[in-house]
């Protein structure tokens, strides 16, 4: 199998040899490309995700090494949502779930409530171990509503593996059960088990 | 001693702006400032902020700098002097004042580099009938410089990224790809009149595309730069609350552009970009890859992106080619609010 080392070189020249080597192996064959550096890894993933091409990589000690596949250019995708995940690199989980219990954040001016929730679900994201689960009931389903800001970083969250249950009791009093745009709808018996079985319980 | 500024840097020109992710993060904890003379601050992202004097005289104040784009300290010093005054003419101002803004490493390079890209600098803004007044140097590797830069507009005809207008069609005024170029440049994959190519359209002023939008009453420009073209024209499209739709097939590109992108030389810059668009942008199915991260390319003192009424588009094309700004041409339009800000389309 051919092995493009690209070690020691900056974006874009590991993505200029992915793209030559992926031009000179055939249809059906493999080649693995070595990179030393997290930004051209992510972008050779990236490229090679917008191409339809499948991959699969190892990292150690901060060497990355994709192995690639040269499909047929006009190949289906398989499943999106599993390249979604690839380049997601092994997240932490922490032994603790943050509950949701309204769409805003503490008590005071709404709009400033609304603000800090955001940002405490865009900042979860950044934490160094993720929550295990993350529970939504009464006005904290709005948050994983389509209509949601942060709707977008909970799918995300929820892609690096953070279980989010919503109280379907709840989605439906407020009629946006059509609009759950993340997360598992989920019953009181569910929600009480993860909050009673929780090291931990985070409450925004 | 003939110095190559490349070998001081990783990351020239635009390409080595901030990702624009980031910078909205840390732009949010900033205190907002509220002052009735503040036209255009900094909530819209626009290309500089804009503050009344009284009701005849606004004032537009900008600033940009960044490492070296080229090996020539003398060419450096007027792209990087373009660069800066491109963001009062996308306001459509006057550049009447500016300040040097230097960084050099004083100990590793001669003097005479210091001196040449001041020159190059100052040249280029005599060219546009700009005062350099002062500056100030401090010692780094590698070299940066620009102009913080003042300019004037009259309070009503100010241009701003704010102002597009649904049934207005979008003008680009100078051709994509230069940071494709760049990176082409120091891999040693693009031909020298590439280089050339790019290097002549990064020097060139947007002067006339400021004097065009003013003849014909345009309300809402950009200018062209680190954010790529889709990272600019999803700021414009935000700050207007509208969808702007960009046919690829109509971009203008500078030479050598479209086949480095095709062997892969795709800057770094570009992905950051993407990733800063990807999650309000509609991708049409059949989009050419080449095409959409050259949408995505940072620029380095590109074009101005304007907004112009349809039944004046073509006499404005007609009179920016006229001008000397050949490339210029509609690239797409902009239309009601839809799902998402921005769609990228093959033909519109």
């Amino acid at each position: 199998m051919l092995i493009v080392d690209t070690s020691g070189q900056l974006c874009p020249a590991p993505l200029i040899a992915t793209k030559r080597a992926l031009r000179e192996t055939a249809v059906g064959e493999s080649f693995q490309v070595i990179t030393d550096n997290r930004t051209s890894f992510s972008n050779i993933s990236r490229f090679l995700r917008d191409n339809l091409t499948g991959f699969s990589f190892t990292e150690s000690d901060g060497i990355w090494t994709l192995t690639v596949e040269k499909t047929d250019s006009t190949g289906e995708i398989t499943d999106p949502s599993e390249y979604c995940t690839t380049d997601i690199p092994h997240f932490s989980k922490g032994n603790y779930i943050i509950v949701f219990s309204s769409d805003k954040m503490g008590e005071g001016d709404d709009n400033l409530g609304s603000l800090l929730i955001n940002n405490f679900i865009r900042a979860t994201k950044e934490l160094d171990l993720l929550p295990d689960k993350m529970v939504f009931y009464n006005s904290g389903v709005h948050l994983v509503s389509d209509k949601s800001p942060v709707a977008g970083q909970l799918q995300e969250l929820e892609k690096m593996g953070v279980t989010l249950l919503v109280c379907e009791t709840c989605a439906k009093h407020y009629s946006i059960v059509e609009n759950i745009s993340a997360g598992i709808l989920s019953n009181m018996f569910e929600i009480a088990h993860a909050m009673s079985s929780a090291g931990n319980i985070v409450r925004p | 001693m003939k110095v190559d500024l490349l070998d001081f840097v990783e990351a020239g020109g635009c390409s080595a702006k901030i990702s624009p992710k980031q910078l909205e993060e840390f732009l949010k904890f900033l205190p907002v400032v509220s002052d009735p003379n503040i036209l255009v601050g900094i909530d819209t992202h626009d290309d500089a902020g804009v503050y009344r004097v009284n009701d005849d005289l606004a004032l537009v104040f900008t600033t940009d700098f960044f490492p070296p784009v080229c090996s020539d300290p003398y060419e450096f010093g007027q792209i990087a002097a373009a660069n800066s005054i491109s963001d009062v003419y996308a306001m459509g101002a006057t550049p009447v004042i500016a300040l040097n803004i230097m960084m050099f490493p004083s100990t590793l390079l001669p003097l005479e580099v210091y001196a040449s890209i001041l020159r190059g600098g100052a040249d280029k803004a005599s060219e546009a009938g700009l005062r350099i007044i002062g500056g100030h140097t401090i010692e780094d590797n590698p070299p940066k410089y620009g102009l913080a830069v003042i300019g004037y507009v009259h309070p009503e005809r100010i241009i701003a990224n704010s102002a597009a207008v649904p049934g207005d069609l979008l003008i680009l005024t100078k051709p994509i790809g230069t940071g494709v170029i760049l990176a082409g440049q120091k891999l040693k994959m693009a031909k020298d009149e590439e280089i050339r190519e790019a290097k002549a359209l990064m020097k060139s002023l947007n002067a006339a595309a400021a004097g065009v939008m003013q003849k014909f009453g345009v309300k809402a420009a950009t200018d062209v730069t680190g954010f790529g073209l889709s990272g600019h024209a999803l700021k414009m499209a935000r700050a207007g609350k509208v969808t702007l739709e960009i046919s690829l097939a109509s971009l203008p590109l500078t030479g050598g552009a479209y086949r480095l992108a095709d062997e892969g030389c795709i800057p770094g810059a570009a992905f950051r970009n993407l990733d800063f668009v990807e999650d309000e942008t509609f991708f049409a199915d059949d989009l050419d890859y080449n095409l959409k991260m050259l949408s995505m390319d940072a620029q380095t003192s590109g074009g101005i992106l304007m907004c112009v009424r349809e039944d004046v588009s073509d006499e404005v094309v007609s009179a920016l080619r006229e001008e000397g700004m050949t490339a210029s041409v509609i690239i797409g339009k902009v239309m009601e609010k839809g799902e998402k800000h921005l769609r990228l389309v093959n033909n519109a």
